[in-house]
Formats: C-alpha cells, sequence, structure tokens
C-alpha cells in the first residue's frame, strides 16, 4: 500500500466517521426529555415505578388518568406532604403511606405537568405559582 | 479408565465455567477452637453463624431455625407501614420470589421490625397485596419486638426506633444471603435492581456449592 493509498482510507474513515457523530447527534438530541422527567425519577419512581405501573396492590399505579383529573388539587400536596391514610384508585383499595418529599414548587410543577402530560394525557400546564396557592391549603 | 478420568475432568471443566468456580465469602467473626486430633494440637477457625430464633409468620405457623434447616435463605428486615424504602425492596425481593418459588432448597424470611402493629392479621394483608405469596416459602414474620431487634444485630444489619424517621424506625435495605449452616454469605442492597441480580447469581452459585 503507497502513502496516497493510505491517505485515502484515511479520509474515507473519517468522513464515515464524521457522518456517523451527525447521525448520533440527532438522534439523542432529537427528542428533548420533559423537565420533570428527571424529577419524577428522583423522588417518585422508586415506588411508582419508571414508567407509573406502581407495586403489586402495596403502591398505586400512576396511570389512572380518570382519577388523576377528579384529583388534580390534591396531587401537589400529596407529592409534597405525602399520605398516610388509605386510598382507593380504580377498583383497588392501597393502604400504604407515602412519606412526605422535600421539594421546590417549581420542581413539584415540572413534575405535575410530566404526569399530565406522559402519563394522563391532560393538557392542563400548571406552575409554580398554582403549586404554592395548593401547598398553602393542604390538610 | 484414561477415557473416564478424561470425561470427568471435561464435566467438572464444564460445570466449573458455569459459575466461573467462584466461591462466596463467610462474612461475620470468626472463632477459633482447639482440638486435640492424635495426640497434637490441631487449631480450628469457625465461621460465624445466625443462631436460632422463633418467630410468627402470616398463616399463624412457628417459623424457627429448623424451617431453615439445610435450605438457603435470604432475610430482610422491614415493616408494612414504612414509607420510605420497603415497597422497593418487597419489589425486588418479589423478582427472587418469582425466580425460586418452585425451588424446595431455597426460603426467603422477611422480619417486621414493628412487630406490635404487625400483627398475623396485619402481614396476611401484606401478603396477599404482594401478589398473594406463598406462605411457606416467602414468611413475613412477626415476634418478641426486643428479639427481632437482637436477631438483627445477629444479622449483622442495623434495625433502631427513632421517632423523628419516616414512619418511625431506621433500617437499611440490605438482603442477607444465608447458605444451609446458617452462615452469612452475602449481603446484597434490596432497593437496587444490579445489587439484586447479583444476589440470584449468587443464590445459583450457593445452590451448586456442596
Amino acid at each position: 500500500m503507497n502513502k496516497q493509498q493510505l491517505i485515502k482510507l484515511f479520509t474515507r474513515f473519517g468522513i464515515f466517521v464524521i457522518i456517523a457523530i451527525f447521525i448520533y447527534d440527532i438522534y439523542s438530541h432529537g427528542s428533548i426529555e420533559h423537565p420533570g422527567k428527571a424529577g419524577y425519577k428522583a423522588e417518585c419512581s422508586e415506588c411508582h415505578g419508571d414508567n407509573g405501573e406502581g407495586i403489586k396492590t402495596l403502591v398505586p399505579p400512576l396511570h389512572n388518568a380518570a382519577f388523576a383529573r377528579a384529583h388534580l388539587d390534591s396531587i401537589p400536596c400529596w407529592i409534597k406532604f405525602g399520605m398516610n391514610h388509605p386510598i382507593t384508585v380504580g377498583d383497588t383499595l392501597y393502604d400504604q403511606p407515602m412519606y412526605p418529599n422535600k421539594m421546590s414548587d417549581v420542581q413539584a410543577a415540572n413534575i405535575i405537568n410530566y404526569l399530565c402530560s406522559d402519563f394522563w394525557q391532560i393538557d392542563t400546564q400548571v406552575n409554580a405559582q398554582w403549586v404554592t396557592n395548593h401547598w398553602k391549603n393542604c390538610q | 479408565m484414561r477415557r473416564l478420568i478424561f470425561l470427568c475432568g471435561f464435566i467438572s471443566l464444564v460445570l466449573n465455567s458455569c459459575n466461573n468456580g467462584k466461591k462466596l465469602p463467610f462474612y461475620g467473626p470468626k472463632t477459633v477452637s482447639q482440638k486435640i486430633v492424635d495426640g497434637k494440637q490441631e487449631v480450628d477457625s469457625v465461621n460465624y453463624s445466625i443462631p436460632g430464633f422463633t418467630m410468627t409468620d402470616q398463616d399463624s405457623n412457628t417459623v424457627n431455625e429448623g424451617t431453615v434447616n439445610d435450605k438457603i435463605y435470604v432475610a430482610d428486615f422491614f415493616f408494612t407501614s414504612c414509607p420510605s424504602i420497603c415497597p422497593k425492596m418487597m419489589k425486588e425481593m418479589g423478582y427472587v420470589y418469582d425466580k425460586y418459588k418452585g425451588n424446595g432448597n431455597i426460603q426467603i424470611l422477611s422480619f417486621s421490625i414493628d412487630p406490635e402493629r404487625d400483627s398475623v392479621g396485619r402481614l396476611k394483608d401484606y401478603a396477599k397485596r404482594l401478589g398473594n405469596i406463598d406462605g411457606t416459602k416467602w414468611h413475613l414474620l412477626t415476634g418478641n419486638k426486643d428479639s427481632i431487634y437482637e436477631l438483627a444485630k445477629k444479622y449483622l444489619v442495623s434495625a433502631t426506633e427513632d421517632p423523628d424517621a419516616p414512619g418511625g424506625h431506621i433500617h437499611d435495605g440490605n438482603f442477607i444471603l444465608i447458605d444451609t449452616k446458617s452462615r452469612i454469605r452475602g449481603y446484597y442492597d434490596g432497593t437496587d435492581d444490579e445489587s439484586v441480580k447479583k444476589l440470584m447469581n449468587d443464590m445459583d452459585i450457593l445452590l451448586s456449592e456442596k
């Protein structure tokens, strides 16, 4: 193999690598992650599951959009202060205490918006002020 | 005869390579015993083992060291009203249960560190919530509170009461692997998927250990 052939080979390889990086870049940044997803993973997914599947009949799943619609105003309180009473979701009674979470109003709003858009297909978008107002009225 | 030796060699090689011949460690303080063998003094070190205990499970059955005699078991400490790591631990233990529920040599013991509240009835309800688990395979245990806290110490894990902690108790999320002779062979993080996979791998190693 002479010098010219070697240069040609390297050039071709270089072009291939650049194209590969370009394609990878499009794929990896193509979809922007929801800002509430990281918060959900950190604070909620351990019990409720990565996809909101819950745990058997111990921890309720978060898939029930009808339930979420009916209880949207309670959700900020549950997220922040936890829950210490049984709750019926669908036709199952769950009786597992939920622990309080330290989080800011912005984080809570992001998580609720993530749940609304990715889990419940609810168009409502909440903001930090909405969360703070609800926190004032938590029992 | 040579063929036979080769065959045996080959078989042991294959069997060994399955688990890379890996041996699990022994945890806990060793005790030294001295014996006189053929008029000479020999020093023998004995591995630590879990002492006997008596508890009651979700079906009101007595569970003691005899229940796990000659069996490999996984132990953990939890309580039903635990708001923090327990649900996740139970989910992970559920994977262990699902994998080994057909294996007569495996048992699971989950000790409640809140035994006064966790009555047999409450444990029975919890067992149903875990998917109606078989009470002869996976025992949810209650008993004398002091004995349970003492037992946690014997498993070399921490469990304490603390009114300030969520649910009023502090405990680590360890799964503890115990062999057929009540010796501790591994600790795993019961809230971590990867660690629990390693536990199941180590259980296979222990099952093939004779």
